[in-house]
């Protein structure tokens, strides 16, 4: 099928960007979104142009490299999918996509669409792990979890920290980020003890980075690959009011 | 979380108000803590006025009840400052959060899609607004009797209680204001405005302070917006009896 792309491209950070229109012919519809981007990097580096920069890596969709605001929507029109895992067929001979890097403040273009995702890390440093004393691993079950306890930890711990609640949030927010990573602690034994200073500490490091605040629009769960659930907002804001209101340093 | 894990320090007073003023989430905490003290007034408000209904209270019950109320003395003045309180408290954390957010995403993107937000999250800044200047306009209307107002310092109602002062006749004034089918749609409107904004409202308010799970999450997104619309049902139905005759 044939399409038009519409991409941004932008040089480095400190360029002005603009959309670029590509002319695509004999699209597959078993392609990945990626590959046929691939195609178009082919085409212009044949033609001795600067291919267009993107980001990714597994393409299994667990890595969480890729990014892409496709028509306006993170990851594409499919849900729960990560751009890798999204495919041609989604679309119609004709079409115009768009396709825009992560839009925020705190996330900066390196070059056309690949944004500097750093702030995740930086907010990862503050609090995304549990202190524990090096030595042997502990015998599996040696510590009792219930099994409710244990999926929703693991249910937070799905996020491969892509960053497409913020693309997709209107208010640029990270929340959906910050409460799977408090959360997945907040379930577990292990979590306990740091667990009130993490998410002081770490929404801290959110709100020092420039993300937004979160309105409770909900646009992070419908575009989130992992679908996780905004329930992870709600038990972070408890459990930082709960850490606000004691006073914990 | 460097070096001791495990002690936890206790914060200073300072340090609990920074976090309250200063943070993403402290503010929104404000902005839900706020709204709901602004809520809980609107329901007793409404209620109150429901005794304008002859069945309720009518001419006798209502300035009654409003000559109790306005006899209050101190305390009167204190649920003044307080409502103005949670009313100036409400709209500065949300300048603060919109500031934040906008600069925020500096560049926007080509399209703008919606994929699930409710019309009323969507609109809250613009119904927050609306609201705000409706409410001056309604201050000054029945509370300060300046704007709409002809020949309401007039009306005066003598309480058959027994007690035979002669009050302010709140009750005859609401009459008057609502024979007339302007100031009549300018009221429906309004509550019906509160009521968009109270439809995210509630149920996010919830979200915001924590006091919710998977559980109740689905319960609390229903709750929202059907008090909202009860509240404006409330507010709407003493205008509306009395355009069409139904209080007189
Ligand atoms: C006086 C003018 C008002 C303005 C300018 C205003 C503005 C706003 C805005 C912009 C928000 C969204 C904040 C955000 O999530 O980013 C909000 C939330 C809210 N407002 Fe108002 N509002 C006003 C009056 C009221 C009134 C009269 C009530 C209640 C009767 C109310 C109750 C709420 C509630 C419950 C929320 C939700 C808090 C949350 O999301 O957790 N507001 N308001
Ligand atoms: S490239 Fe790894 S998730 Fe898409």
């Amino acid at each position: 099928m044939n399409l038009t792309l519409k991409v941004w491209r932008q040089k480095n950070a400190q360029a002005a960007g603009a959309f670029v229109d590509y002319a695509m012919s004999d699209v597959s519809p078993d392609m990945s979104f990626l590959e046929m981007l691939d195609g178009l990097n082919e085409t212009l580096q044949a033609k001795g142009q600067e291919p267009v920069a993107f980001d990714h890596d597994c393409r299994e969709g667990i890595c969480g490299t890729c990014s892409l605001v496709i028509n306006g929507i993170p990851h594409g029109p499919d849900r729960a999918t990560t751009t890798c895992q999204l495919h041609m067929r989604k679309f119609k001979a004709g079409d115009v996509i768009t396709i825009e890097p992560w839009r925020a403040a705190p996330f900066a273009v390196i070059r056309d669409l690949v944004v500097d995702r750093g702030a995740f890390e930086r907010i990862q440093r503050r609090g995304g792990f549990v202190s524990v004393g090096t030595g042997h691993a502990p015998d599996a079950n040696a510590m009792a979890i219930p099994k409710r306890q244990a999926d929703l930890a693991m249910d937070a711990a799905q996020c491969i920290g892509c960053g497409a609640c913020v693309a997709a949030c209107k208010n640029a927010s990270a929340m959906l980020f910050v409460g799977a990573k408090v959360s997945q602690y907040a379930h577990l034994p292990q979590g306990q003890p740091e667990r009130f200073r993490r998410v002081l500490a770490m929404v801290e490091q959110h709100d020092a980075e420039g993300f937004g605040a979160c309105t409770n629009y909900q646009e992070c769960e419908a575009v989130c690959p992992k679908e996780i659930s905004v329930r992870v907002i709600g038990e972070m804001n408890r459990d930082y009011l709960r850490a606000v209101l004691v006073g914990v340093e | 979380m460097e070096g001791d894990v495990v002690s936890v320090q206790p914060a200073g007073v300072a340090k609990v108000v920074a976090r309250l003023t200063q943070s993403s989430l402290g503010l929104k905490a404000l902005v839900a803590v706020t709204g709901l003290g602004l809520v809980a007034f609107a329901f007793v408000h409404m209620a109150g006025h429901l005794q304008m209904f002859a069945l309720l209270g009518g001419q006798e019950g209502y300035n009654q009840y409003a000559h109790k109320l306005q006899s209050l003395g101190a305390l009167k003045w204190a649920a003044r400052a307080g409502l103005l309180a949670l009313t100036l408290v409400h709209v500065i954390a949300t300048l603060k959060l919109i500031a934040r957010n906008r600069s925020a995403r500096p560049i926007g993107y080509a399209s703008n899609h919606w994929l699930t937000a409710s019309v009323a999250s969507q609109t809250m800044r613009v119904t927050g607004p609306i609201l705000l200047f409706f409410i001056i306009y309604h201050l000054l209307h029945f509370t300060a009797l300046v704007v709409s107002a002809q020949g309401y310092e007039a009306m005066e109602y003598m309480l058959r209680d027994g007690s035979n002062l002669v009050v302010g006749d709140a009750y005859g004034r609401m009459v008057q204001a609502f024979r007339d089918p302007l100031l009549t749609v300018v009221y429906v409107l309004a509550v019906g405005l509160l009521g968009v904004h109270l439809a995210h409202g509630i149920s996010s308010l919830f979200q915001t302070l924590g006091l919710t799970n998977s559980t109740y999450r689905p319960a609390l997104a229903t709750a929202g917006p059907l008090l909202a619309g009860l509240l404006t049902a409330g507010f709407a139905v003493v205008p509306l009896a009395i355009l069409t005759g139904v209080i007189q």
